[in-house]
C-alpha cells in the first residue's frame, strides 16, 4: 500500500506539473498580446510596454516559464491586476465557499442517486425504473445554467421564498445546491442502476443465493460492495464537473467562490487571476482524483500495489 | 530419416512482469524455457501439458506472433528471424482454440478464406473465388455459404472455416493450438477425422497442442510433455502412453478419467502446479513428485535419451524405463 | 447536463452481440437499421432529432422573419397564446422586436453546426490518436495517454472558457476547434481500449499468422470492430456540445452578437426575466428537446451494442398451477423426484424449451450423473431444481418433489430455507462464484451463521473445519485470503466448503471440474467421492464428459435437446448403451484406450437448435438408424431393463417397420 501511495503521489505531482505547464502555454499561445488585451483600446504603446513588464511578458517565453514555475513552487501566483492583492490570498479566501457548495451537493447527489438507482435496478423496466429513467433523461438534457435561472426566477423572484444571490445563511445554499444536484443526479442514477444490474448478473450472486443467503444479504453486502467500486471513480469525475461548473452556477447565484472570481477575472482580463483560478481548480480536482484512486485501492483488494 | 521441416533449438520466451514505481521488471515469467524438438514432414507431433505449462506461448512464439527471447527456429533449413518470417508464414499456419474469437466477426467467411491467398498472391484474383469454394468444400462447409458471416455458423463449422483459412496458402505444417478443445465431443470427433483426411491428402505435418491426453494420443505419432515451460518427456505416442519415463507423465495419465473406471495404480499428485514466475529449484516438478529425492531439489535434470526415440528429464528415468 | 468523461464507460464492457450470445440462445443479427427500428423510443428520438436538423438546414424557408430584422414597434410581444400576442410572432419578440421563433430556428443552425463540427474534429483526432496508441503502443501510447490524463485534469468547461476568454474574436471555427480539441480524449480512450481488446483476439493473431502486414491487420480486421463503438459516444458528445455551446453564449463567450444562438437568446432573456419570462424559458426548452432526442437515439445505439441489460434481474416466481395427481402419502418417495419438468425461456421471437418433459428419481446418498452436449439443457435442469433460473427462464410445468415438498411451488421464503441448508450447488467457474471483494473467511462465516445450525461464536471454527474437510492445506491462511489469491482448484474447494457448511442432503454440481486441469480434477473428484461416502450425500453431477461418471455415479441420465434420451444404472449405460445417441457419445469419448489408427465413428451434424421445435425425435437428423417414424413421432422413454429407460423408436418398432 505504501508503495502504491508513493507511486500515485509521484503521478499526481507529474500531472500537476503538466497542468501548470498547459495553463502557462494555453494563455500564451492564444493570438494577441495579453498586455494589449488587458488595457482598453487606444492605450498608448508606452503604457502597454509597462503593463508588459509588469506581467513579465516582455521576456522570452522560456524565461517566463522558468519564472512562472519558480513562483508557483513558492506558492506565489502573482498579483491581481485589479486591486493589486496577491492572487493566492484572494483565491484561498474564495475556495472554502466553492468547496462547501460542492461537498454538500456531491453528498446529497450520492445519497439520492444510490437510493433511486438501487430501487430502479431491483426491477429493471418496472414502473419505478421507467419513471426514474425518464426524469433522469429530462434532467440530463436540462442545461444547469438555465435551470439555475429558472429556479431563481421561480423561488426567489416570484415566490420570494429564498434569496437569489450571495451567501447569507443556510437558505442561500438551497438554490445553488438544488441546481447542482439536479444536474449531477441523472448520470449517477444511471451509473448506479447499471452497476447494480450488471453486478446482480454475476456468478457470485447466484452462488450466494444457492447457499441460501437472503436477498438482503446478497444485495446489501455482496452486490453493494462490488458495485460501489466503479462508482467511486464516477464520483471523482463528477467532482470535476462541480468544480468546472462552479463558474456558471456561482455566477448565476453570485456566490462568492472561485468560479465567480474566475469569471470576473475573465471579464476584466485579469491574467494572473485567470491563471490562478484555473490552476487552483485544476489542482483541487487532481487532489480529489488522487483521493478517489486511494479509496478505490482500499475498497478493491484486487488492485495490485 | 528425412530432414526436419521445423527445427526448434533452445527456444525461450520470457515475459517481464512490470510492477512498482517506474514499471521496472520485478519478476520474469518463464513461459517457455529452453525447448528443443524437431517436426518432420507429414508427421504429427503432439504437445500435452496443463494450463500454464507454456504450450500456447510456444505455439505463438513458433508462429512469430511473439518474438522469442532466445533460441533458434529453423524452418525447412532456413533460420527464422524477425525480418524473415515470410517463408515461415507461407508454409506454416495455425488454428486457434476458440471458434468464437478466431474469426473476424465482420468479414464474410469467403473473404476470410480468400485473404491469405490475396496477401501471398498464390492465385490470380480471377481464380480466388473457385479456390475459396474448393477450400470450403474440402473442410465440409457448403461453398454456397461463402457470403455469410461467422456468427451464422456453429462452433464446429467455424473451426472448419479456421482450418480452411490456414490451408488456403497450402502450408506444409499446421499448428493446432487446442483446436478441438472448445467443441462438443461429437463435433470434436468430426474435426479429428477431417484433420486426418487432410493429412492423408496433403501430406501435412501437424503440431497438435492440447491439454486433452486422449485426443493427443489419437492424432499424434510423437508426443512431447511440457511442465512449467520445459519439455519433461518425449517419445512415440504408443510407447509413451504405455510406459511413461517421467513421473509427471505417469501422474497425468493416471488422472485422466476413463470409461473403464479408475486405474488401480493411480499416481496422485500433491498440491498444484507452481507459479511460473517462481519455479522451484532443481527439478520444477519435485515438490509434487511422488518419487522426489534430495537431489531433485538441487539439480535440474536434463532431457536425455531414455529409450528408443525417447527422452526424459528425470533423475530416475532409468528406473522408470527399466522395471515393470 | 451530461458529463463527457464517463461516456467511455458505456462501452467498456461491450461485445459484439454475436460473441456474447450463449449457445442456447440464437441471436439472429439483422441489419443494424432494422434492429434499431424495433426500438420505438430510440427511433422516435432519432426521428425527432433529424426533424430538428432539417429545420436548422432549411431555416430560411421555415422561419417567418429575418432573425436579425429589428422592429422596435413590435418589441416585447408575448407568445401568441398570451394576451397581446399575435400570430405574426407566434413566440413573441425580443427587446429589439426581433421574431423569437425565427431566432430560435436560426439559433439551431449555429448550435448544431458548432456541435457537429466539434464532434467531427474531436472524433477524428481522438480516433486517430486511439488507433495509434492502441495499435503501435510503446512511447506513442504513453505520450498520448499521459497527455490525455493531463487534459482531463482540467475541468472541461474551465478549459474552454479560459481559451475563449482570451481569444480576441470568436467565429464558428474557433468554437469548433476549442470544443473539438477538448473532447478528443474520450474518443481516444475508447478507441484505444477497443483496439487493445480486438488486436489481442485470436482473429487478429490469425491475420498476422497468414502474413497480413500490420497495416492490413489494422485496416481490414481490427478497424471494423472498433468504429462501431463510436456512434453512441459521438451522439452523447453532440448533446453535450449543444449544451456547452449555449453555456458559452450565455457567458458571452460564444459567437459574437447579433448572431442568434440558443445561449445568447437565453442570456438576453435573462436580462428581461421580470418583463417577459418566455424569452428565457423558450431557448431552454429548445435545448432540452434537442438533447433528449439525441440521448434517446444514443441509448438505442448503446443498447444494440450492449444488449445484456435486456432480461433484467433474477426473480423466482413459484408455479401457481395445482397438481392434482400428487400423492406423496401412499408410497415412500425418494429424496428427489422430478416429474414432467418443463423449463422454458420465452424470448422476443421464439420460446426455447430447455428442459422438456423430464422425469427421474434420486435416492438419498445416490449420485446421478447427467451428461449432454451444449444445448442439451443439462445446466438448466440443475438451475430449475435449485430454482435459480436466470430471467426470462421459468419452470412452466411439472413437479420437483424434494423430500415431499414441490420446489416449483413452495414460497420464496421456503425455497430460501431449502437452499444452503438442505441443498447446495457448485458451479463451473469457481473464480466467478466467489464474491471477489470479501475474504474466504467472511463468506464461510456468513454462510455458517445463516444456517442457524452453528452458534455465532463458533462460526470461525466451523469455517476452518469446513476448509479442512475439503482437503485445503493451511486453512488458517486461506481463510484470510481473497478469492483471487487462490488457484482455480482451491477456489472450487472453497465453493464446496461453502456448500457443505450447511450440511445439505443434496449437492448439485454443474461441470464442477471443467475449468480445472486434469490433475486438479482428479484430486477434486477424490475429495467429492470421500464426502459423499462420509456424509451420505446425494449428488447430481452435471458434465459433458461421461468418463468422469464411470466410477462415480450410481445412475446416469443422458440428455439431448432438453429431453431424456437414456436413463439407467451407470455401469449398464457405459457398458451397453441402448439409445443411438448414447452409443455415439460413448464412442466419441473413448480415445485414450483406443489406439488412433482408425477413423472415429462420429455423429454427423451439430447439437440441436432448441428454438426450432420440430416434430419427431430431436436426434433424428443425426441418427444413423433414423426411420420414417422418427421424424413424425416423438419417442417416449420405454423400459429396456431394470430401472433403465431409453427414448427411441428402435425399442418399439419391429424390423419390418424399420425397413418400410
Amino acid at each position: 500500500m505504501t508503495s502504491y501511495v508513493l507511486q500515485r503521489t509521484v503521478q499526481m505531482i507529474v500531472v500537476i506539473f503538466g497542468v501548470v505547464t498547459v495553463t502557462f502555454f494555453a494563455v500564451r499561445l492564444v493570438p494577441g498580446d495579453p498586455a494589449r488585451l488587458m488595457e482598453p483600446p487606444g492605450t498608448p504603446e508606452s503604457v502597454i510596454k509597462i503593463t508588459r513588464e509588469q506581467l513579465g511578458t516582455d521576456k522570452p517565453i522560456p524565461e517566463q516559464y522558468v519564472n512562472f514555475i519558480r513562483d508557483f513552487v513558492r506558492g506565489d501566483l502573482g498579483t491581481s491586476f485589479r486591486g493589486s492583492r496577491p492572487v493566492m490570498d484572494t483565491v484561498l479566501e474564495a475556495l472554502p465557499n466553492t468547496l462547501a457548495l460542492g461537498l454538500i451537493s456531491m453528498a446529497l447527489t450520492t445519497i439520492l442517486s444510490f437510493g433511486i438507482g438501487i430501487v430502479a435496478a431491483m426491477r429493471p423496466n418496472g414502473w419505478f425504473d421507467r419513471i426514474a429513467l425518464v426524469l433522469a433523461s429530462i434532467a440530463q438534457a436540462t442545461p444547469g445554467f438555465w435551470l439555475g435561472v429558472i429556479l431563481a426566477l421561480l423561488f426567489a423572484v416570484e415566490l420570494k421564498w429564498l434569496p437569489a444571490v450571495g451567501r447569507t445563511g443556510w437558505k442561500s445554499f438551497v438554490l445553488p445546491v438544488a441546481t447542482l444536484v439536479i444536474s449531477l443526479m441523472p448520470l449517477q442514477i444511471r451509473a448506479v442502476r447499471q452497476a447494480f444490474i450488471e453486478t446482480m448478473g454475476e456468478g457470485f450472486v447466484r452462488a450466494g443465493r444457492a447457499r441460501g443467503l437472503s436477498e438482503t444479504t446478497v444485495l446489501g453486502i455482496h452486490v453493494m460492495k462490488v458495485a460501489a467500486i466503479p462508482l467511486v471513480t464516477l464520483i471523482g469525475l463528477q467532482a470535476g464537473y462541480v468544480l468546472g461548473g462552479s463558474i456558471v452556477i456561482e455566477s448565476i447565484f453570485n456566490w462568492p467562490g472561485v468560479g465567480t472570481l474566475a469569471l470576473q477575472a475573465i471579464n476584466q482580463r485579469d491574467f494572473p487571476m485567470i491563471q490562478g483560478t484555473v490552476l487552483v481548480i485544476a489542482i483541487v480536482y487532481t487532489l480529489i482524483n488522487f483521493l478517489v484512486d486511494l479509496t478505490y485501492a482500499a475498497l478493491d483488494p484486487r488492485v495490485k500495489y | 530419416m528425412t530432414e526436419p521441416i521445423l527445427r526448434v533449438h533452445e527456444l525461450t520466451k520470457h515475459f517481464p512482469i512490470r510492477r512498482g514505481l517506474f514499471g521496472r521488471a520485478s519478476a520474469t515469467l518463464r513461459a517457455v524455457d529452453g525447448v528443443s524438438f524437431d517436426v518432420h514432414p507429414g508427421e504429427t507431433v503432439g504437445i500435452v501439458g496443463e494450463s500454464g505449462c507454456g504450450k500456447s506461448t510456444l505455439a505463438r512464439t513458433l508462429m512469430w506472433l511473439d518474438e522469442p527471447t532466445s533460441g533458434s527456429v529453423t524452418f525447412d533449413g532456413q533460420p527464422v528471424s524477425s525480418g524473415a518470417t515470410d517463408l515461415l508464414r507461407r508454409q506454416m499456419q495455425i488454428v486457434f482454440q476458440d471458434p468464437y474469437t478466431s474469426l473476424p466477426p465482420r468479414m464474410t467467411i469467403g473473404d476470410i478464406v480468400a485473404d491469405p491467398i490475396r496477401i501471398h498472391g498464390t492465385h490470380p484474383e480471377s481464380e480466388i473465388r473457385s479456390q475459396v469454394n474448393r477450400l470450403l468444400t474440402e473442410v465440409g462447409v457448403s461453398a454456397q455459404r461463402a457470403g455469410q458471416y461467422p456468427f451464422q455458423f456453429s462452433g464446429g463449422q467455424r473451426q472448419r472455416i479456421g482450418i480452411a483459412r490456414a490451408l488456403a496458402i497450402e502450408p506444409r505444417l499446421l499448428i493446432l493450438d487446442e483446436a478441438v478443445s472448445a467443441l462438443d465431443v461429437s463435433v470434436q470427433g468430426q474435426i479429428l477425422n477431417l484433420l486426418q483426411d487432410l493429412q492423408d491428402q496433403h501430406g501435412l505435418a501437424y503440431l497438435f497442442i492440447s491439454h486433452d491426453l486422449g485426443v493427443v494420443r489419437y492424432l499424434s505419432d510423437r508426443v512431447l510433455v511440457m511442465y512449467l515451460g520445459k519439455i519433461v518427456e518425449e517419445g512415440p505416442a504408443e510407447a509413451l502412453y504405455a510406459k511413461p519415463h517421467h513421473p509427471y507423465t505417469q501422474a497425468l495419465l493416471s488422472a485422466v478419467p476413463t470409461l473403464r473406471g479408475r486405474r488401480s495404480e493411480r499416481v496422485r499428485l500433491r498440491g498444484e502446479p507452481p507459479k511460473p514466475t517462481s519455479p522451484p529449484s532443481g527439478c520444477a516438478f519435485h515438490p509434487r513428485c511422488p518419487m522426489a529425492q534430495p537431489i531433485c531439489a538441487k539439480e535440474t535434470p536434463l532431457l536425455l535419451p531414455s529409450g528408443p526415440g525417447r527422452r526424459s528429464a528425470c533423475h530416475f528415468s532409468g528406473q522408470l524405463a527399466g522395471n515393470g | 447536463m451530461p458529463f463527457p468523461d464517463f461516456t467511455g464507460e458505456l462501452t467498456s464492457s461491450d461485445q459484439a452481440p454475436d460473441a456474447s450470445a450463449p449457445a442456447a440462445l440464437p441471436v439472429r443479427r439483422k441489419s443494424f437499421l432494422r434492429q434499431f427500428s424495433k426500438r420505438k423510443v430510440a427511433t422516435a428520438g432519432l426521428t425527432g432529432f433529424l426533424i430538428i436538423v432539417a429545420m436548422a438546414i432549411f431555416a430560411p424557408f421555415i422561419a417567418p422573419h429575418n432573425p436579425l430584422q429589428q422592429n422596435l414597434g413590435d418589441n416585447f410581444k408575448p407568445p401568441m397564446w398570451k394576451d397581446g400576442g399575435t400570430s405574426e410572432y407566434p413566440l413573441g419578440t425580443d427587446p429589439l422586436g426581433r421574431d423569437l421563433l425565427s431566432r430560435l430556428i436560426y439559433g439551431a443552425r449555429y448550435s448544431l453546426a458548432i456541435s457537429f463540427g466539434a464532434v467531427i474534429v474531436g472524433g477524428v483526432i481522438g480516433f486517430l490518436a486511439g488507433l495509434v496508441a492502441g495499435f503501435y503502443g510503446r512511447w506513442a501510447d504513453t505520450l498520448l495517454m499521459r497527455l490525455g490524463d493531463i487534459q482531463l485534469a482540467f475541468p472541461f468547461v474551465l478549459f474552454a472558457i479560459a481559451i475563449l476568454a482570451v481569444s480576441p474574436n470568436r467565429t464558428v471555427w474557433h468554437l469548433i476547434v476549442v470544443l473539438g480539441i477538448s473532447s478528443w480524449v474520450i474518443y481516444a480512450r475508447v478507441v484505444r481500449s477497443r483496439v487493445l481488446t480486438e488486436r489481442s483476439k485470436d482473429y487478429a493473431r490469425a491475420a498476422t499468422a497468414i502474413g497480413a502486414s500490420r497495416m492490413r491487420v489494422l485496416r481490414k480486421y481490427v478497424m471494423p470492430n472498433v468504429w462501431q463503438a463510436l456512434p453512441p459516444i459521438a451522439l452523447l458528445n453532440l448533446a453535450f456540445f449543444v449544451i456547452v455551446e449555449s453555456l458559452l453564449s450565455f457567458l458571452s463567450l460564444g459567437l459574437s452578437p447579433p448572431t442568434p444562438s440558443w445561449g445568447s437568446i437565453l442570456a438576453d432573456g435573462r436580462q428581461y426575466m421580470m418583463l417577459d419570462p418566455w424569452m428565457a424559458l423558450l431557448p431552454g426548452i429548445a435545448i432540452i428537446i434537442t438533447v433528449i432526442t439525441i440521448s434517446l437515439a444514443a441509448d438505442g445505439f448503446a443498447d444494440l451494442l450492449d444488449p445484456k441489460l435486456k432480461f433484467g434481474a433474477f426473480r423466482r416466481q413459484p408455479l401457481k398451477t395445482s397438481t392434482p395427481d400428487i400423492d406423496p402419502s401412499g408410497e415412500r418417495l425418494p429424496l428427489l423426484s422430478v416429474r414432467s419438468l418443463t423449463t422454458q425461456f420465452p424470448l422476443d421471437e421464439v420460446t426455447i424449451t430447455a428442459v422438456d418433459d423430464l422425469s427421474f428419481d434420486l435416492g438419498r446418498g445416490q449420485v446421478l450423473g447427467i451428461v449432454g452436449e451444449s444445448g442439451s439443457g443439462k445446466s438448466t435442469l440443475g438451475f430449475s431444481i435449485m430454482q435459480l433460473l436466470d430471467a426470462p427462464g421459468r419452470v412452466v410445468d411439472g413437479r420437483i418433489l424434494f423430500d415431499g415438498a414441490d420446489l416449483a411451488r413452495i414460497s420464496n421464503r421456503e425455497m430460501s430455507a431449502v437452499r444452503g441448508d438442505r441443498m447446495g450447488m457448485i458451479f463451473q467457474d469457481p473464480g466467478n462464484s466467489l464474491t471477489p471483494v470479501l475474504t474466504v473467511g467472511y463468506q464461510l462465516e456468513e454462510t455458517a451463521r445463516k444456517t442457524g445450525k452453528i452458534p455465532a461464536k463458533e462460526a470461525r471454527t466451523a469455517a476452518i473445519a469446513a476448509l479442512q474437510a475439503v482437503g485445503i492445506p493451511e486453512p488458517e491462511r486461506v481463510i484470510r485470503a481473497y478469492p483471487f489469491e487462490l488457484s482455480g482448484g482451491m477456489q472450487q474447494r472453497v465453493m464446496i466448503a461453502l456448500a457443505m457448511i450447511g450440511t445439505p442432503e443434496l449437492l448439485i454440481l454443474d461441470e464442477p471440474t471443467s475449468a480445472l486441469d486434469v490433475t486438479t480434477q482428479a484430486q477434486l473428484l477424490d475429495e467429492l467421492d470421500r464426502l459423499r461416502r462420509e456424509r451420505d450425500l446425494a449428488m447430481i453431477f452435471i458434465t459433458h464428459d461421461i468418463a468422469l461418471l464411470a466410477d462415480f455415479a450410481d445412475s446416469i441420465l443422458v440428455m439431448y435437446a432438453g429431453q431424456l434420451c437414456e436413463l439407467g444404472p451407470a455401469n449398464e449405460i457405459i457398458r451397453r448403451p441402448r439409445h443411438p445417441y448414447a452409443q455415439a457419445l460413448l464412442n466419441a469419448v473413448e480415445l485414450v484406450d483406443a489406439p488412433g489408427t482408425d477413423r472415429l465413428a462420429v455423429i454427423p451434424g451439430d447439437p440441436p437448435d432448441l428454438s426450432r421445435h420440430l416434430p419427431g425425435c430431436p436426434f433424428a437428423d443425426r441418427c444413423p438408424h433414423a426411420m420414417a417414424v422418427c421424424r413424425d413421432v416423438e419417442p417416449k422413454p420405454v423400459a429396456v431393463g431394470a430401472g433403465h429407460l431409453s427414448a427411441c423408436h428402435l425399442h418399439t418398432q419391429s424390423t419390418e417397420d424399420a425397413a418400410a
